[in-house]
């Protein structure tokens, strides 16, 4: 899915401006790292693009979307076309892991079966396979988020958004966890996720995106965490 | 169909998983159609015992000598809001005299001749309509007299409205105040499923998905509870009727097997709509706000 995102701002009450005049264009198929300090927007772009917050200004295009101008039947379409991977998990407390992932696909109208069965796959992928009957409640930080991501790509997403998807692994798990992100990208997901880990984005070189209060000050094409000396 | 047993899984899911809230909506609906029941009882006990009274009233309608007695009850058993009409010739008129008086009948062999006229006693579906249909008999030619209880059928009318209108009233006030604790009994319930909705939502879920699981549930807990409490209030009403036939036999109420049943049907009938009505509400609420962006 094609992101384009034009002059969009983004303000809460009246004096704190979390995106600013923000433009930015992302091909189908791109992997973007978005960096950046702590409240420099990050999370709140990606509510955006989920479209769980509405810019105060500015057009934001998805694909075949104009996010602005969704009605609520078409809402649910589009959530079901992407995937997000959310820095707070929010899985469905009373359900287990395996429950977490099939219910997405049962609220698009798989079978049970089927969606018991594809639930088991990608909860495989992550790592998770042996501990699908557990609750989240049950599960540590990490073991919830890889429930979050098999959760975010069991629909085969076209857009896949991920706020700080290895924030709470260990190095090796974050590892894994970028191969199985970089698997989806490479079969023509666009990936966008906003991270924090400095370890990932030099060792997997994609696209860099970096938001300073609410601002792009940087879009380069496989770059570092921090800007390059030599550039 | 898929989504349906998704729902109707879940539903059995969301019972089983909290049952604290759910045994407390299910008691709140008992308690809520229990008294909505015994409203319901009392006006029509109300109006049962004015009805009674109501038809004991009667117009006595004295004829002149040669008027036809049967023609004439004929006719008026026609008229409008007329119960009944039974025609008393001189002779039955003389009999029910000899009988009223008793040990003293001999008394009457003094009057030689049979005076008393003969005469139509009337009986009307309601004490609004005694003076209305006096005033037609009056009318009548071969009518020479009529007697009824005009003050009595004045005060019984007034009392019969009030009751109309107390009983409407009272089913009015119990059924709002009912559908109201129902209402913010589900909407407590399905507050504490808000996040539930709203990941759910977060990840592409229909809101009809979302919110059939909720309005089942409201289902459930409308008909669970209101055929406990037509049970209960059968049970209760039953031995209430007993105990007052055992001690205060001129009091009747009504008893009739035929309407435990159908005041079970209204309570049942009401419970699943209010109940399905307040939970969709509730639901769809939640969802509404949880679906519009900040």
């Amino acid at each position: 899915m094609e992101i384009r995102m034009s002059g969009v701002t983004k303000t809460f009450g009246e004096d704190i401006t979390a995106l600013e005049d923000v433009f930015l264009s992302v091909p189908k198929g791109d992997f973007v790292y978005l960096v950046g300090p702590t409240g420099s927007g990050k999370t709140t772009l990606l509510r955006i693009l989920n479209r769980e917050l509405l810019p105060t200004r500015g057009q934001v295009l998805v694909g075949e979307y104009n996010l602005r101008k969704l009605r609520r039947t078409k809402v649910c379409q589009y959530r079901r076309a992407i995937g997000m991977v959310f820095q707070d998990y929010r899985l469905l407390e009373e359900r287990t892991a395996l429950e977490n992932v099939a219910f997405v696909l049962e609220a698009v109208g798989a079978p049970r079966r089927e969606a018991l069965d594809r639930a088991g796959e990608v909860l495989d992928c992550v790592g998770m396979w042996r501990r699908r009957f557990l609750y989240p409640r049950e599960l540590s930080g990490g073991e919830q988020q890889r429930v979050s991501i098999a959760r975010a790509i069991a629909n085969d997403p076209r857009l896949l958004l991920c706020d700080e998807p290895t924030g709470n692994l260990d190095p090796q798990t974050a590892g894994e966890i970028m191969q199985v992100l970089l698997s989806i990208n490479a079969s023509g997901t666009t990936l966008i996720m906003a991270t924090h880990n400095r370890y990932l984005v030099d060792a997997y070189r994609q696209r860099v995106v970096e938001l300073k209060m609410g601002r792009i000050v940087r879009d380069q094409e496989r770059g570092r965490y921090d800007i390059d000396e030599e550039l | 169909m898929r989504s349906f047993s998704f729902a109707f899984r879940d539903t059995v899911r969301l019972i089983r998983r909290s049952p604290g809230i759910s045994g407390l909506t299910f008691l709140t609906v008992l308690v809520v159609f229990f008294f909505v029941g015994c409203s319901f009882l009392l006006a029509l006990n109300t109006r049962h015992v004015i009805s009674v009274v109501e038809g004991e009233l009667v117009v006595q309608a004295y004829l002149q000598p040669k008027a036809d007695l049967d023609g004439l009850a004929k006719k008026v058993e026609k008229m409008p809001h007329v119960r009944g009409v039974r025609p008393i010739s001189p002779e039955q008129a003389l009999e029910l005299l000899k009988a009223r008086l008793g040990n003293q009948s001999a008394a009457v062999t003094l009057l030689g001749e049979n005076p008393l006229p003969a005469s139509l006693e009337v009986r009307v579906d309601k004490a609004s309509s005694v003076s209305g249909i006096a005033r037609e008999l009056v009318s009548m030619p071969e009518v020479e007299d009529v007697v009824y209880a005009g003050k009595v059928a004045e005060k019984l009318a007034r009392l019969s409205r009030f009751a109309e209108i107390f009983s409407l009233f009272l089913l009015v006030f119990a059924g709002l105040a009912g559908a109201l604790v129902l209402y913010n009994t589900i909407r407590v319930a399905i507050y504490s499923r808000k996040q539930e909705i709203e990941v759910m939502l977060l990840v592409g879920a229909m809101p009809g998905f979302v919110a059939l699981p909720f309005v089942l549930l409201g289902l459930f807990w409308g008909l669970t509870g209101t055929l406990a409490a037509s049970a209960v209030l059968g049970l209760l009403y039953k031995s209430f009727v007993n105990s007052v036939q055992n001690t205060l036999p001129f009091i009747q109420l009504v008893d009739n097997p035929q309407l435990y049943l159908k005041l079970a049907l209204v309570l049942i009938g009401g419970g699943i709509s209010l109940s399905w009505l307040c939970s969709w509400i509730a639901v769809e609420r939640h969802i509404s706000e949880a679906m519009k962006p900040s």
